[in-house]
């Protein structure tokens, strides 16, 4: 997908909360002034934060205890900064490469979506686990 | 494929999906019903967005499109927008996205349009778009500012994009109506293509003939264009930056559709200035042609170089004694 849908390090918790959820999407890429690539920030990590007990694991008789919880603690963390939450360990992946590495460097990561970039590594958009299904189906059609 | 890493940046800050509905008889007051494909037609709108996508049917590998989108119809909007190749930047809000609605029927042949003027923005969304405007430029060498405005933006918003593209050593082409051009004005934008939106007004004053038409080409350029192409009935009246005016006229042509004859004008202005330099005269003659190719087809898009080309030698442009 071609998009430059993104936040910066200083952007707040609570503006990535709001972007997610409005395009519908649990991991933002992070990019600088320049629009350069710098890493990625997901939900799953913002809940690891704000979840008291040990994340996926919840016992239904605490489960409105938990929730409680949890969004005071959004509360407390949603005005710090995406630098604070993000991850520099991101591949991502370059405009011109092959579609065959794509699945090798997916699941090496264990990425749901690898992000592209320029030869500037500005961003330029991503790449999803359903793209690259989609594209090997299209690929094994050819074929046949 | 052309553009290497040069990026062209389109700005649609109050784009629709626009929604045609082709019958063969529209009939008020009663039920009637579609049910092929081809009567229907769903596609992204825009100004400077049809301009995007003519500039990626002419071969730009890198455009993008930066406004405001809004609710689930947005993020539908979006992926039509993606598929056509067209990179989108936009920022995401509560209200949902505008939907125009065309009637076209067959017999009698008449045109009916119900243009959606009820998306607003917040505060916080325009603040939102300026930081997201801001680096997404930055690899930009052509900006394209087009249309209306929505709701809930104050009219100075096209000042401060084009403050923001000044600052960072770009011009801007300015494609605007009403108060928001006024504004933009005083940023001194390189190149301004008014039109009439609503009302028959520019600057504020009621144009009719052909002097007013000239006046108004000038007091643009007073307040602050550097350039301005104004839509003159069929023509258009060019000034350039010395203070001459040119009429630009097609010979000759036969009129079969209007929708996309402005839109593949500023895309091949944009087209021809980047493949030659910027020359005002023979850049409007390449995108005059462009727009005839459209309005003497029933296509909407450019199809490639070889349509425009063809058109631009029934181009004339003359030099006006005014």
């Amino acid at each position: 997908m071609r998009t430059m849908n993104s936040v910066c390090e200083e952007d707040s918790i609570e503006d990535v909360i709001r972007v997610m959820n409005k395009i519908e999407m649990s991991v933002l890429p992070v990019v600088d002034d320049e629009n350069k690539f710098l890493g990625t920030i997901y939900s799953r990590n913002l809940l690891k934060n704000i979840i008291p007990e040990q994340y996926g694991f919840l016992e239904s008789h605490r489960l409105l205890y938990q929730v409680n919880q949890a969004a005071e603690n959004l509360a407390e963390i949603k005005d710090r900064k995406v630098k604070e939450y993000m991850s520099t360990n991101t591949t991502a992946v370059k405009e011109n490469d092959k579609m065959d590495n794509i699945a090798d460097i997916m699941l090496d990561n264990k990425e749901s979506y690898l992000y592209v970039v320029n030869d500037d590594n500005k961003l330029r958009g991503y790449i999803s686990r359903a793209d690259l299904l989609y594209y090997l189906l299209e690929v094994g059609e050819d074929q046949q | 494929m052309l553009g290497g890493r040069k990026m062209i940046t389109t700005v649609t800050l109050n784009p629709a999906i626009d929604r045609e509905y082709f019958v063969k008889e529209n009939k008020p007051k009663s039920h009637q019903y579609l049910y092929t494909e081809r009567d229907i037609k769903v596609s992204p709108g825009g100004k400077g967005l049809l301009s995007a996508i003519n500039l990626r049917k002419l071969g730009y590998s890198d455009v993008q499109n930066i406004g405001f989108v809004g609710g689930r119809q947005g993020l539908f909007f979006e992926k039509m927008v993606q598929e056509h190749g067209i990179t989108t930047n936009y920022i995401f809000t509560e209200s949902e996205i505008r939907n125009n609605i065309f009637v076209i029927s067959r017999e009698p042949v008449t045109y009916t349009h119900y243009n959606d003027y009820s998306y607003k923005v917040e505060p916080g969304d325009v603040e939102n778009l300026i930081k997201r405007f801001r680096r997404g430029i930055v690899d930009s060498d052509f900006i394209m500012i087009s249309g209306s405005i929505p709701e809930g933006v104050n009219f100075s918003i096209y000042q401060r994009l084009i403050q923001i593209c000044h600052e960072a050593g770009k011009d801007v082409y300015l494609h605007a109506s009403g108060e928001v051009l006024n504004r933009a004005l005083e940023e001194r934008p390189k190149v301004v293509v008014p039109y009439f939106k609503h009302t028959n007004k520019i600057l504020d004053k009621k144009i009719v003939n052909d002097d007013d038409y000239i006046w108004a080409g000038k007091k643009l350029q007073e307040e602050g264009a550097e350039y301005v192409m104004m839509p003159f009935h069929c023509s258009r009246l060019l000034f350039d930056k010395d203070g001459d005016v040119y009429k630009l006229t097609p010979r000759d042509f036969c009129l079969r559709n209007w929708l996309g004859a402005g839109e593949a004008y500023n895309a091949a202005f944009f087209d021809y200035v980047y493949q030659h330099g910027f020359d005002f005269l023979e850049a409007n003659k390449y995108a005059a042609g462009a727009a005839l190719a459209i309005a003497e087809s029933k296509d909407i898009f450019l199809a490639d170089r070889a349509m425009i080309k063809e058109k631009s030698d029934n181009i004339i442009i003359k030099k006006l004694e005014v």
